[in-house]
């Protein structure tokens, strides 16, 4: 496989308005048999030329190291860039793309070194997110600002994700076991970190600490202790991803918050060693099936930054069908829904007749619904206060379902977490 | 409590020694230039003022027309100098200033016009070879006819440059 074309240089627009000057002073000298505007118009002739021989004769390497800090909507972005081949990094320029879903901050700060250019950019996030950072464009720019080449670097983009912190303390939720003889579940923590459950054949790839060495030399053959895990349970993230009637720009908005609330939540569950699983119900339900572990939160955060919004509103039984098909019934199952469609069209009812306990977490439209300039105060006051009426009327409409939690602050998911945090979730009818 | 007042925005520098010389050359050959009672040291006091004033502009959409003003003045100078021992020198040296003013430029770091060195030497060697070619060939409609071919040619040859940047790129070794 041959490399990539190497990026070529570029004329700045100083350049060609230059080299059209030196023209017209050379045609002036001759014109007027004066040989001074062409002494004039020599230097600007040649230095575009000159630049572009002057500088890297191809796409200069450079290395990008990037991290981002902050907490909370705080997001930073540091980086530096070093240069090779001794290519002076104080002609570098580095332009920073900021994803759609943070805000500018503060202006990006560079501090330069012959050797390498640093730079800081903050941001914020002003909803829960999964943002995706490009790796910034390196220029080399001649000094005189008339060629520039862009640099390559072999760093890969950063991905950000924003969520409530209440979700860090979600540890001590009692999920419902979904696999066929819960008893005889591996306990999926080396060592004696489980309960004990009982005593079976040693294989090949036990730990040394996992064997029962008094048991083997009893009965004379290699035995190992085998552990359940009584904390681990498995959960399923539910995304209705199903276009509504607030319109595109909103649920664009909502689902972007929700992605970035469903991988907080598979974040938590995966540390607590749960097993997870993922639906994103469009047109069809695109599923990541059943794990734990790092692996898996990877697979779930690049599902979850590939989910996109359908444009077509497909029957909520398929998505119950679809769901049976890929998990065993009595799976725990967190929905996102806006609930802004008819509740005829809500999951959960469908979801708990196949045997699935279900909990929704509905992100409310309302903080973020556009103020209308057409109304008087008193009015827009009134207007509010329906909205919010019939939105607490779908809520409690909802309920008759399912549990729903009505999810109006975008960073704070307390009441949701107190809520899964009770002995047990109610189960399916 | 009270609002903390925006941060000022920082003055650029104004990269005292390349506008110094910028200064001196442009008044000089406006000194030696055809206009009559100062006004072309005027000139160029004047040109290479506005272009100051438009770098330092915070906008950079603005700065960007900083050289306009300066070559405007240098080119006027120029057309219409006389010609004379030293001014053909000073009209060239008067574009290398220009260039080493515009490697300057204070919304980079510092030190352009150093880091420029290696692409002003170029032009700076022509000039210089153009310089004395005048200086010691015989004067006559001759030398000046084949110094005008020959900077045609160098015109289509940096017209062609300009169509193909990549004749610039150099492939790398492979190891």
């Amino acid at each position: 496989m041959s490399p990539p074309p190497s990026p070529a240089l570029r004329w700045r627009p100083l350049a060609p308005f230059l080299l059209a000057v030196g023209a017209a002073l050379l045609i002036a000298a001759v014109v007027t048999r004066n040989p001074v505007p062409l002494f004039l118009g020599l230097p600007l002739l040649l230095a575009p030329v000159a630049a572009g021989v002057a500088g890297p004769r191809s796409a200069p390497p450079v290395r990008v190291d990037l991290r981002v800090e902050g907490s909370g909507g705080e997001v930073r972005l540091e980086g530096r860039v070093a240069t090779e081949r001794g290519l002076d990094a104080r002609d570098l320029l580095v332009e920073v793309a900021r994803p759609p879903s943070l805000r500018e901050a503060a202006d990006t700060q560079f501090d330069r070194s012959p050797t390498a250019l640093r730079f800081r950019t903050d941001w914020t996030a002003p909803e829960p997110t999964i943002a995706e950072v490009d790796v910034p464009t390196v220029l080399w720019r001649d000094p005189m600002g008339l060629v520039e080449r862009e640099a390559v670097s072999n760093a890969v983009p950063l991905v950000v994700t924003r969520y409530p912190p209440e979700l860090l303390r979600i540890g001590a939720v009692h999920l419902e076991r979904t696999t066929p003889l819960p008893g005889e579940t591996h306990s999926r923590r080396v060592g004696e970190s489980g309960e004990f459950h009982g005593i079976r054949l040693a294989r090949p790839d036990d730990p040394p600490r996992q064997i029962n060495w008094r048991a083997t030399a009893r009965a004379g053959r290699p035995l190992a202790n085998e552990y359940d895990l009584d904390k681990t349970g498995d959960i399923l993230i539910l995304i209705d991803a199903r276009p509504t009637s607030l319109g595109r720009v909103l649920d664009e908005r909502l689902f972007a918050i929700v992605r970035a609330a469903a991988l907080g939540l598979a974040d938590s569950f995966l540390s607590i060693k749960a097993r997870v699983g993922l639906g994103v119900f469009g047109e069809f339900l695109d599923v990541v099936p059943l794990s734990t572990g790092r692996t898996h939160r990877i697979r779930i955060e690049t599902a979850l930054r590939r989910a996109h919004l359908s444009s077509v509103s497909a029957p909520a039984e398929r998505c119950a069908v679809a769901a049976r098909r890929s998990f065993p019934t009595g799976l725990t199952t967190v929905v996102f829904s806006s609930l802004a469609n008819d509740p005829a069209d809500d999951v959960s009812p469908y979801l708990r007749r196949r045997g699935f306990p279900v909990v929704v977490l509905s992100p409310s439209p309302l903080p973020i619904l556009p103020v209308t300039s057409l109304l008087s105060a008193k009015d827009e006051e009134l207007a509010a206060r329906i909205t919010r009426l019939v939105r607490r009327n779908r809520v409690a409409r909802a309920w008759q379902e399912a549990p729903t939690i009505d999810w109006d602050n975008y960073w704070s998911l307390g009441q949701f977490v107190d809520f899964v945090r009770r002995p047990r979730i109610r189960r399916a009818g | 409590m009270t609002p903390s007042p925006p941060p000022r925005r920082e003055l650029p520098s104004v990269r005292p020694v390349s506008l110094a010389l910028l200064l001196v050359s442009a008044g000089f050959l406006g000194y030696l230039s055809g206009f009559p009672g100062g006004f072309g040291i005027l000139l160029a006091l004047t040109g290479v003022a506005v272009a100051l004033v438009l770098r330092m502009s915070p906008s950079r959409e603005v700065a960007a027309y900083a050289p306009v003003p300066v070559l405007a003045v240098l080119a006027l100078e120029a057309a219409t100098a006389p010609v004379g021992f030293g001014t053909e020198l000073l009209a060239g040296l008067a574009g290398l200033s220009f260039l080493a003013w515009l490697a300057d430029d204070p919304a980079r770091p510092a030190g352009g016009a150093l880091r420029a060195l290696p692409t002003l030497s170029l032009p700076a060697l022509a000039l210089g070879i153009a310089w004395s070619s005048a200086l010691f060939l015989p004067p006559g409609a001759v030398p000046l006819g084949v110094a005008g071919g020959l900077l045609a040619l160098t015109l289509i040859a940096v017209a062609l440059l300009v169509g193909s940047p990549t004749v610039f790129d150099r492939e790398e070794a492979r190891s």
